[in-house]
């Protein structure tokens, strides 16, 4: 883990959900700027996730280490889902969805940071 | 928004769907946390291990019950949702006044304390939503 794009990805999910919640309060649906705003978050997700593995691959061992890899697993794969569920139905509930995804990202990389804190190499 | 339906409202519509994905979030983390529990520490608390599986199980059940449209579907969310109420009540009650039989947490200890209390009172709004995207039909068929 790069413990810099971990805080900004703690960031980022946050205000995912924020711009979710007010897209949902203004009766939005899921269109092309949340979209991307889902995309660059997933991105950084990936790329975490990439970054994390070849460490765990290179030796280090996070504190419960088959947790952390669980953790990473998940960090990379409910975010596809939840944009393609938030834009089956486009209404305004559609950004309620993906703030819904975005929290529980944070959630799971606030958990990462914690696992890897407690790594040894 | 108000027009009259002549059938159940589905439950996969509006803001149901933001209920089915926050109870999609607590089947995926339930289930994953009781695999690894099961998988490496069994034996260390084995009746809270299994009560987390089960946990994991019913989100599942409850999932699956509020994003699926018909009468079969509705049975099996109302069945999920009102376990899951009953679960969360019992096995917070138990955590908190016999800490020794759940040494380790599962999703409802402390009655979800430990994941904002969402656990709580997602059942609630899960019966609310069925409650209220069944009573048309309710009506009609009587």
């Amino acid at each position: 883990m790069i413990h810099p794009l971990a805080v900004a990805l703690v960031i980022l999910t946050g205000a995912l959900a924020v711009f979710g919640i007010v897209s949902t309060v203004l009766g939005k649906p899921p269109e092309r700027p949340i979209v991307l705003a889902v995309g660059v978050v997933e991105s950084l997700l990936v790329a975490q996730a990439l970054i994390a593995a070849v460490r765990v691959l290179g030796g280090v061992r996070p504190a419960e280490t088959s947790t952390f890899l669980i953790y990473l697993l998940v960090s990379v794969c409910v975010l596809p889902f939840f944009l393609q569920f938030a834009r089956a139905e486009p209404n305004r509930w559609g950004g309620a969805v993906i703030a819904v995804g975005a929290v529980a990202m944070g959630v799971v990389v606030l958990r990462l940071l914690e696992l890897w804190a407690g790594a040894h190499v | 928004m108000s027009e009259p339906a002549p059938e159940q409202r589905a439950t996969a519509t509006g803001p149901g769907r933001v209920l089915i994905a926050v109870y999609a979030i607590f089947a995926l983390s339930a289930t994953a946390r009781a695999g690894v529990q099961l998988a490496t520490k069994f034996h260390e608390a084995p009746l809270a291990y299994l009560l987390s599986a089960f946990s994991g199980v019913v989100y599942i059940l409850a999932t699956i019950g509020l994003a699926r449209t018909g009468p079969a579907a509705r049975r099996l969310a109302w069945t999920a949702v009102s376990i899951e109420l009953v679960g969360v009540l019992v096995v917070g009650s138990l955590s908190v006044f016999d800490r020794a039989a759940f040494p380790s947490a599962t999703v409802w200890s402390g009655y979800g304390a430990g994941y904002g209390w969402v656990p709580l009172v997602l059942p609630l709004l899960g019966l609310f939503w069925l409650f209220r995207t069944g009573r048309n039909g309710v009506g009609k068929a009587r």
